[in-house]
């Protein structure tokens, strides 16, 4: 049996067991996945403190399945797997470089998907925009039972989950779109991003876009899809172009967070060219 | 609460808290200091240590994590008095400065070397993306690793 008697750590065998920890110890008790986020509290001014319930040593939460018609990848898959497991799925792309061109290649061995999503002050998450404009469902497990909700769902209710649930599983629909990251940070690697933005997008025969997907990370405390600039792309030819200055008719839907890293208004000028980049790759990579 | 470890090859038996960080653990309990305690946030990679296998930063690491876990630190990386290739060729080229970065370059070049063939200068910056220097400024560093690559010495 693998959970240990000290109170401050536990290491349950099973997601029954997790359940019941969280339930049972309640306020101070908290899921570890890669520990890459509780780990650092100090640099953040607060301690490591609290009782750690570490996931990982239950079993099939680190599972990637790539099906012809979904992805599904387990919570506590870490982000050098996840990002090898989709090299080469064009449609993927987004996923892949948010998992495999961020942080550096440490951390990527230790973080995972899972507490990525689910750190709810992590406003400058590359996952996460990926999975909203790739349209990801999210799995929760509680002891009231299982439940599939959307990403933008997701990131709505997180900070008032129940204590005692977990998400298990990130499910993505394979549609055949092509999708793409881009991200800016302030110097080469290593850094978080200051603005950062993924793109899913189908385009019939004619290049015409027929599907568009953009959602914005870093700018806001949370990120979110860019409704208004989707809709501007609808039905334009792909080769058409401008889409530095359309974006640009679109940043006053965002409101910058500031903070050491930069200003809000840094963050929002930023979009314009993120957008401009991520749509050129994708000409490229549709052509 | 005991947590056992192996650590270049030795079972360890811990017993302190199990959030603590590996390099405090290393460091201060097993007063294996090679391994150096610097941004403490996962960004400068002087902390790395081979779990099973795989560089990874020790100052993320809650030790309780590990239970049973195959731990490589700097000190365990030479042969006795045979250093690594790696760290030969850094004495060799001069390389060094204060060395508060090396032990960590040597863990992850260690590990890219082994799993990579022939990497090209560009691979090998790529490779280094977590190791941080302020001394060097680098290229001594990657012509170092060249050097090794061209020898083909990296020993397992």
């Amino acid at each position: 049996m693998a959970t240990t008697q000290n109170p401050k750590f536990h290491s349950p065998a099973d997601l029954n067991q997790a359940l019941s920890l969280l339930q049972d110890l309640g306020e101070p008790a908290f899921p570890v996945a890669g520990a890459t986020w509780i780990m650092r509290a100090p640099a953040r001014g607060q301690k490591i403190d609290g009782t750690f319930v570490d996931l990982s040593a239950i079993p099939g939460l680190s599972d990637v399945d790539l099906a012809e018609d979904k992805v599904s990848i387990g919570a506590m898959a870490t982000q050098d797997v996840i990002a090898g497991a989709l090299a080469g799925h064009a449609d993927l792309a987004a996923l892949m470089m948010a998992t495999g061109y961020t942080a550096n290649p440490a951390i990527r061995r230790a973080a995972t998907i899972g507490g990525n999503i689910c750190t709810v002050d992590f406003a400058a998450s590359d996952i996460v925009p990926a999975l909203l404009a790739l349209d990801a469902d999210v799995e929760i497990v509680s002891p009231g039972g299982i439940s599939l909700m959307s990403m933008t769902d997701f990131l709505a209710a997180r900070p008032t989950l129940s204590r005692a649930s977990l998400v298990t599983k990130v499910v993505i629909p394979r549609r055949g779109q092509t999708s793409t990251h881009s991200r800016v940070t302030l110097r080469k690697a290593g850094d978080y991003p200051v603005a950062n933005l993924s793109a899913a997008i189908t385009v019939d025969a004619d290049r015409v876009i027929r599907s568009v997907a953009v959602a914005v990370g870093a700018v806001e405390p949370v990120a979110k899809r860019w409704t208004g600039f989707e809709k501007a792309l609808i039905g334009r030819k792909l080769e058409a172009g401008e889409f530095r200055e359309i974006a640009g008719n679109y940043t006053g839907e965002f409101e910058g967070r500031d903070d050491t890293g930069a200003p809000g208004w840094y963050r929002i000028r930023l979009l314009p060219a993120l957008a401009d980049r991520a749509f050129r790759f994708l000409q490229k990579r549709t052509a | 609460m005991t947590t056992r470890l192996i650590i270049n090859g030795e079972e360890r038996s811990l017993t302190c808290d199990p959030r603590t960080p590996l390099v405090d653990v290393l460091r201060n309990e097993l007063r294996l200091t090679g391994t150096k305690n610097v941004c403490r946030e996962g960004y400068c990679g002087a902390c790395s240590v081979h779990v099973d296998d795989k560089p990874m930063s020790s100052c993320l690491l809650p030790v309780g994590t590990l239970e049973g876990r195959n731990i490589v630190t700097i000190e365990g990386i030479s042969q006795g008095d045979k250093l690594d290739a790696i760290q030969q060729a850094f004495i060799d080229l001069d390389v060094v400065q204060c060395g508060m970065c090396f032990p960590g370059m040597v863990m992850t070049l260690r590990a890219f070397l082994r799993d990579t063939q022939s990497p090209s200068r560009d691979a090998v910056k790529f490779a280094l993306v977590g190791n941080v220097c302020r001394c060097t400024g680098y290229e001594r560093i990657i012509d170092a690793v060249m050097s090794v690559v061209g020898a083909n010495e990296v020993t397992e």
